[in-house]
């Protein structure tokens, strides 16, 4: 094997690393908020990678253009599920953590089978974004415009959070409602919308990294599956409720996975992925930057 | 009071019961279940399954001018014309999930039959249950080797399997090296996880060594994984130039959009079907596809000796939208397997329908398959299934393979974009 090649996986695992970071930020930023895990967040995933094929169909417009609009579409979705289901869900009188769990985990399937009946199953792709079959050869090494832009949005939608959560009134009363939820709502803070926002915001990020996505992966039903565990995985490795954990778990996932491929053997690549976390479970079990 | 309430009780209950005596006495109904993912990665498959299945349903049921068994007059007519009825259920490509609908559609929905089931993961389970209850299987569309060899008495495979198949692709290299002079020194085997990827590959590997063939990558991979670069780039380094992929269709466009981005151009792709044959896997490739060899139980262009074959693909293509595929002409053949041999046993008593398996003998002029004939061995396999390799040309399956077949010229090293 060259150094080419070695760095060929290098920068791919980067990459879709990236974009696993970015998948699960969504995820990482509503656990932190109010500790439910949303099961349906691949779900999220596949319905934002529609929205960008079904607006692509309509307008003929490029994906990239759409990101606004889609992430506008999945901030409306996350805060319905949140002000619907999930309020609801967190009502119950014993259990509640069982009821969430269960909860988005219906809304999950629910939403694969709706999209399924809605679209059929088929296989879609959007065939000419400004950033399909283009291929940029750096000395050997070759990067997919998709990925890159992918890679770049990602960064970017870290940096946007990043001032979003740490730089704004907004983002201090999340952190104080992730603190203490009790507490804020004594001095007066509708907990219940800032709880919304984060739902909100969770799925609008998501919705971002499925507008990414559809320019370079196929969208199916069944799409959210194949990323949501490796969402889960990311945001534990992490740390919970850690953005910028996230960012570095999602990173380190993306080259962990390609490197077992690679060196190993890409059937265990998964193996890969696990063993490291469960390495990381023994030392330091709330996740890299966790903060519980 | 209550003596009388139960008198009519019991009046009513031998009512029923007499009612149903005569219902057996003549069959109205014949039930037979069918097997698929109908949700899940491979949803489309069943999807599209389902409705060539019912389309043979309704051809058996009805009459129509085709040599197909049981076309020409209305239903079995060995069971004094009494219609085929397919019941569906979904097991999500999980050999467990296949399992229990095996087991729940014969326990409980009575089905005298069950046909199945695209993942060969997911036969081995259902063949079991299949073999347990002593209700016949027909394996429509599953191509693993491994499961005609286990001694089951109750399965049958009317298509061909991979050490079939890989045996017609290391035939087609001796040819073309003998006619053509295109020499294969090596190949590269790329598969998937699960039971299809790893006999295949297993049967790819034996052959190659058996005739000088170098395997210069043997990629074991986990099928719908996120991204493929790392494998693909293991590709890359071997410096094979001829793939022969074992995929399903996920994977298959995942394989061949890795392959352009990180441009690698084989001279070759020669498949093991599956989801490569898939008009998903084409649509989405586009351009990538064109030259990929598979090979095939089926190709459309049969229909240029069998002109009514061509009816019958317009008929699937006006429900589905669709050409019949390698997997839909083999699940509709299925169909006919197992109600020719309903029919021939003239009864719903599942020892008498496999028996009347075993002696299946359809002429391979009366399929839409370019087989010699249907007939099972002691294993259930029936081995004049003959395979042929077909390439995507023009946006056509045209047939390259066996030569004498051949409706097309092999086009070699492939188009390259």
């Amino acid at each position: 094997m060259t150094a080419q090649a070695l760095a060929q996986v290098l920068v791919s695992g980067l990459l879709i690393g990236l974009v696993y970071a970015l998948i699960a930020a969504g995820l990482s930023l509503i656990f932190g908020l109010m500790d439910v895990v949303n099961f349906a967040h691949g779900e999220f995933l596949m319905i934002a990678m529609y929205a960008a094929f079904g607006l692509w169909l309509l307008t003929s417009l490029d994906p990239l253009l759409m990101i606004p609009v889609v992430a506008i579409f999945l901030f409306s979705i996350g805060v319905g599920t949140y002000r619907t289901l999930i309020v609801r869900a967190m009502k119950a009188k014993t259990n509640a953590g069982m009821v969430q769990i269960f909860s988005t985990f219906g809304l999950a399937i629910a939403l694969r089978g709706i999209v399924q009946a809605v679209w059929s199953p088929e296989y879609r792709q959007i065939t000419n974004s400004w950033l399909t079959d283009v291929t940029l050869n750096v000395g050997g090494i070759f990067l997919p415009a998709a990925q890159l832009a992918a890679g770049g949005v990602c960064l970017a939608g870290f940096i946007g959070l990043y001032f979003l959560t740490q730089k704004t009134d907004f983002g201090r009363a999340l952190e104080a409602t992730r603190e203490d939820s009790e507490a804020v709502s004594l001095i007066g803070v509708d907990r219940h919308k800032i709880f919304a926002m984060g739902w909100g915001i969770g799925a609008a990020i998501v919705g971002v990294a499925g507008v990414m996505l559809s320019t370079f992966y196929y969208i199916h039903p069944g799409v959210g599956a194949t990323f949501a565990l490796t969402a889960y995985v990311t945001v534990a490795l992490g740390g919970f409720g850690s953005l910028g954990g996230a960012l570095v778990a999602g990173i380190i996932i993306g080259l962990v996975e390609a490197l077992t491929a690679l060196l190993i053997e890409p059937s265990l690549k998964y193996l890969g992925i696990f063993a490291l976390y469960l390495l990381v479970v023994l030392f330091r079990p709330r996740g890299l930057f966790g903060y519980f | 009071m209550k003596t009388a309430w139960m008198k009519g009780f019991a009046a009513s209950l031998m009512g029923a019961a007499m009612i149903m005596g005569t219902a057996q006495a003549q069959v109205k109904e014949v039930l037979v279940g069918s097997i698929y993912p109908l949700s899940g990665a491979n949803a489309q498959l069943g999807v599209d399954c389902k409705i060539a299945m019912e389309l043979a349903a309704e051809i058996i049921n009805g009459e129509f001018p085709f040599p197909l068994p049981l076309a020409k007059g209305k239903g079995l007519t060995g069971l004094g014309g009494a219609a085929l009825k397919l019941s569906f259920a979904d097991h999500q490509a999980d050999p467990q999930k296949g399992r229990a609908e095996a087991e729940r559609m014969i326990t409980q929905e009575k089905v005298v039959g069950i046909i199945g089931t695209y993942h060969s993961s997911v036969a081995a389970t259902v063949s079991q249950v299949a073999e347990r209850y002593q209700i016949p299987f027909v394996s429509a569309d599953n191509s693993s080797p491994s499961l005609h060899v286990r001694g089951l008495k109750w399965f049958f495979r009317p298509s061909a399997h991979d050490e079939m198949f890989s045996g017609a692709m290391f035939e087609f290299f001796k040819d073309i090296k003998a006619q053509k002079n295109i020499d294969v020194p090596g190949v590269a085997l790329f598969w998937e996880d699960t039971l299809f990827g790893t006999d295949s590959a297993k049967v790819q590997r034996t052959l190659a060594s058996e005739r000088g063939i170098k395997v210069m990558a043997d990629i074991k991979y986990r099928a719908n994984s996120p991204s493929l670069t790392a494998e693909v780039q293991q590709l890359k380094n071997s410096g094979a130039d001829i793939i022969m992929p074992s995929s399903y269709t996920t994977d298959a466009i995942l394989l061949t959009k890795t392959m352009a981005e990180l441009g690698l151009k084989p001279k070759a792709i020669v498949a093991q079907a599956a989801g490569f044959s898939e008009q998903a896997f084409l649509d989405a490739a586009g351009e990538r596809a064109v030259g990929v060899i598979s090979r095939g139980s089926f190709a459309l262009d049969l229909a240029d000796k069998r002109p009514w074959i061509k009816e019958v693909n317009d008929m699937y293509k006006k429900r589905s939208g669709k050409d019949f595929s390698d997997s839909t002409a083999r699940q509709f053949m299925g169909v006919f397997v197992m109600a020719d041999a309903i029919n021939r046993a003239g009864s719903t008593d599942p020892m008498k329908i496999q028996k009347a398996l075993q002696e299946t003998n359809i002429s391979g002029e009366d399929t839409i398959m370019p087989w010699a004939a249907i007939k099972f061995d002691d294993k259930g396999q029936n081995n004049d299934a003959t395979p042929v390799l077909m390439q995507w040309l023009d946006g056509k399956w045209k047939t390259v393979w066996p030569f004498r077949l051949a409706t097309a010229e092999v086009v070699w090293p492939m188009p390259q974009k």
